[in-house]
């Protein structure tokens, strides 16, 4: 085991994740941008040291995605855009570098958590996986929607922008390889050509989160050498790690959740912190503080979507299944190397999984020293003075949408599209959380609806599949519920 | 000093004089190459093949090319725009499967676009059943298809999935007409939605791939994700080129037994039915011939000095070059077998 680790080793996984932060924290790029970008060196680096590059990669990727998501508002990957539901508006009172270090901390436990979980108990939990059917995977995609309620300032509208979020999503082929029919729908006739493969989520929510809030900045005016100094990022805005501690059972609670979520294949990274948010808010004390800079929301979010990357391994290293995106490419890396993965790998292959392990613990750590001690300049990003900082994002989101799908000039048109939609939006009342939610999740709900009813028949499948259909029933319930009580609490307040 | 200075120009001018007629070539070709390919995944066999050979290329060449996995409908798009030959693409026999089935966005790439070389070959589809199935081959689930068992088979439809199912609704035809109307199809989607089709007990049969599934055959008979191969599609002279030790714990010998001619899926009631599934280049109808001619050149020397075999034996694929020409006819023919079986089995439904 120990004459894996050698200096080549430790210091893939250390620029690894050095390059996977930087990935992540650009808006427009992801971790599976990085490993897709790196997957190529694995084959002269060999197995090990090729897997401690891209496990690094991976690891940095998903943390660094925080980075914007709280000091400027737009998510860097998909799986932070509940970061900045609280995040932003703590940057915005002056608190960015308090809530980077509740993410960064967050970040860390959640990794660390999956990590144990992935070592202790892969096969087990991909047997418990695989009973996971197309119905209980719609009711977890379902759950995780009802934050659409939960997020909403008006609750019919906040609905009405998550279902116009579903709707959008589904415009495009009803994909094959998703085991659609390959027909296009929701499309205007004459626009075929650009349709056809629909939106990506990507420019989609650069546009709904960057480009938009550029526009509003750009109405309202910024003047010239305006540098955001009532944007403290320091002493006024002291991390206690008390704060880590009261949120202890969110935590724990949250990295599971994340871990669990990346077990089931299909359900998506994304699912994995609006279900962690989800919860957190509906059993939270206070929930009418979420969304407007509750650190709570922050420590939820972060810790479910590093609670990602351990559960991710476990389909992919115990039934050959990729668990996320960023995991699939991971099996490129296995067979350049003719290493099969599957439900035999860990038996067969002790010494790669061990190095596995190991380099997911030093990614981690390495991604927390790094990331925790470099906090102050990250946060130094807010008083860069906005007329330079808003034409940098500007061309960073351009660029990371011309970039997402390797060069589609229409994804560019849907980030300048989606950014007008989002400015304008919220003129007419639209809400953006529930609609960006609504079209994350409306892919996956579909197919998995559909399928459902193909595979099983009828609606009553839903209540009768299983007792984890069930258990998913009453989550289901117990949120929506709690989302009404606190609108009526809201409202009562208010009058 | 004097020397060794003369050494190493006569040197330099040996390797310029020996490297003339491929940098006679390059002058042909723009200095960067877009290798487009018809998936959007970087972890899959497309991929795989396609940067094995551009990266091949790219040195013998002396240009840069770069793979990118747009997916096939934007490949073949950006690929209808540029005549130029800075776009070239890499896809498999769904180019063609695809526009067989009807799938939206596969056009005739034989009308279309210029057929380029084949490259390799992916002999990895197959059929598979749960450990405890009642069938032990495809002799017995065409069996229970003539005795009114409905046999139903999880696959990705429209394309390198559905051709193996048709075939076997096509062998039923041939060998008890009627049979054929109980074998139906469980659309799903990716690889792992078919092993769940299998374990939910909603498919009898599924289709998956020697590297993806291999390791679930050697698992416990009573483990209740074990499963069987019953068919593997490709052609016998193909597996055979495969590795003696096969894949994990299957050996290239019992690989054989589950393909062509031992595991029998007729075709017309005397030769069996077969799939290979190759890579392939497809270039812009109104590209320069000469590009293309150098792309071929450069392979053909690529392939006699045998390194890229053994790089793409290792990621368990087969070497298969064929320049355009003669992969343009050899992929032809495959098209009209496959779609006659298609027409074979659409008639009378």
């Amino acid at each position: 085991m120990l004459e894996i680790i050698t200096p080549l080793f430790l210091s893939l996984i250390v620029g690894g994740t050095l390059v996977g932060i930087i990935f992540g924290a650009i808006p427009g790029m992801t971790a599976t941008m990085a490993v897709a970008v790196c997957l190529p060196l694995t084959y002269s680096l060999g197995l090990e040291n090729g897997l401690a590059l891209l496990l690094g990669l991976y690891v940095g990727g998903i943390s660094g995605g925080l980075v914007p998501a709280i000091l400027l508002g737009i998510p860097g990957t998909p799986s932070s855009i509940t970061t900045t539901f609280d995040g932003y508006p703590m940057a915005q009172r002056g608190e960015g570098e308090k809530a980077l270090r509740i993410g960064i901390v967050s970040s860390f436990v959640g990794g660390i958590i999956s990590l144990i979980v992935l070592w202790l108990f892969a096969p087990t939990l991909a047997d418990f996986a695989i009973k996971f059917s197309y119905v209980e995977k719609f009711l977890i995609i379902f759950f995780a929607m009802t934050v659409m309620a939960a997020l909403s300032s008006d609750m019919l509208m906040g609905v009405f922008s998550g279902v116009l979020g579903v709707f959008v999503s589904l415009i495009g082929t009803y994909d094959i390889s998703n085991g659609g029919n390959g027909e296009l729908r929701l499309i205007p006739p004459g626009t075929e050509y650009w349709l056809e493969s629909g939106f990506s989520l990507l420019p989609v929510l650069i546009g709904l989160f960057g480009l938009a809030a550029i526009l509003e900045q750009a109405e309202i005016g910024v003047p010239k050498g305006h540098s955001a100094k009532d944007l403290q990022v320091g002493p006024k805005s002291t991390f206690s790690f008390a704060i880590i501690a009261r949120n202890t059972f969110n935590l724990i609670r949250s990295s599971l959740i994340g871990t669990f979520v990346g077990i089931l294949p299909g359900v998506g990274g994304s699912a994995a912190s609006i279900i962690a948010y989800t919860n957190a808010k509906t059993f939270s004390k206070t929930p009418e503080n979420f969304g407007k800079g509750e650190p709570a929301g922050i420590v939820a979010s972060e810790s479910g979507n590093n609670g990602l990357t351990g559960g991710a391994l476990v389909p992919l290293l115990s039934l050959g299944i990729p668990g996320d995106s960023t995991t699939a490419l991971l099996i490129g890396a296995f067979t350049l190397q003719g290493i099969q993965v599957g439900p035999l790998f860990i038996g067969n292959n002790p010494v790669t999984w061990d190095a596995m392990i190991v380099a997911m613990l030093i990614a981690n750590v390495a991604m927390f020293v790094m990331m925790y001690f470099a906090i102050r300049y990250f946060a130094l990003v807010v008083t860069i003075p906005k007329h330079i900082l808003f034409p940098v994002i500007l061309m960073m989101c351009v660029i990371g949408a011309y970039t997402i799908n390797y060069g589609i000039m229409f994804d560019v048109w849907t980030l300048l599209i989606f950014g007008v939609f989002g400015w304008l939006a919220g003129k007419i009342g639209i809400e953006i959380a529930p609609f960006i939610i609504g079209f994350i999740l409306g892919p996956s709900a579909e197919v998995y609806f559909v399928k459902s009813l193909e595979s099983f028949g009828d609606l009553t499948i839903f209540f009768t599949k299983s007792w984890i259909a069930v258990v998913l029933w009453l989550l289901i319930v117990g949120s929506v519920a709690g989302s009404v009580l606190m609108a009526r609490k809201q409202r009562r307040m208010s009058e | 000093m004097n020397i060794t200075r003369r050494t190493l120009l006569a040197a330099a001018s040996a390797v310029a004089l020996l490297a003339q007629p491929m940098i006679a070539q390059a002058q042909d070709l723009p200095r960067n190459m877009r290798l487009v390919i018809g998936s959007k995944s970087t972890g899959g066999d497309t991929y795989q093949a396609s940067a094995m050979v551009a990266d091949a290329l790219s040195e013998k060449l002396g240009i840069n090319i770069k793979v990118d996995a747009v997916g096939s409908s934007e490949a073949f798009k950006v690929l209808s725009r540029d005549k130029r030959g800075t776009t070239i693409m890499m896809f498999h026999d769904q180019a063609y499967l695809g526009h067989l089935y009807g799938v939206t966005g596969y056009d005739d790439i034989f009308a279309n676009y210029n057929i380029g070389p084949t490259v390799a070959i992916n002999p990895g589809n197959a059929y598979l059943v749960p450990a405890d199935s009642p069938y032990q081959s495809m002799d017995d689930i065409l069996q229970a298809a003539a005795d009114g068992t409905r046999v139903r088979v999880a696959i990705q439809p429209g394309g390198v999935s559905e051709i193996g199912f048709s075939a076997m609704k096509n062998a039923a035809k041939v060998m008890n007409p009627g049979s054929e109307e109980n074998i139906v199809a469980v659309n799903t989607g990716s690889q792992s939605d078919k092993n769940q089709a299998m374990w939910d007990d909603l498919a009898d049969v599924i289709n998956g791939s020697i590297q993806g599934n291999e390791q679930f055959t050697q698992l416990p008979a009573d483990d209740e994700k074990a499963m069987r191969f019953v068919w593997i599609t490709a052609r016998p002279e193909t597996l055979e080129q495969a590795p003696e030790a096969g894949m994990g714990g299957t050996s290239r010998d019992e690989m054989l037994k589950h393909a062509s001619p031992e595991t029998s899926v007729t075709l017309d009631g005397n030769e069996d039915f077969t799939f290979d599934k190759e890579f392939f280049m497809l270039f812009n109808k109104d590209m320069d011939p000469a590009i293309s001619e150098a792309i071929d050149a450069a392979l053909t020397e690529i392939y006699d000095a045998g390194d890229i075999q053994t790089r793409q034996k290792e990621a368990f694929f087969i070497p298969n070059f064929l320049p355009s020409d003669e992969a343009k006819a050899h992929l032809q023919a495959k098209r009209d077998t496959y779609g006659k079986v298609i027409e074979q089995i659409s008639q009378g439904n």
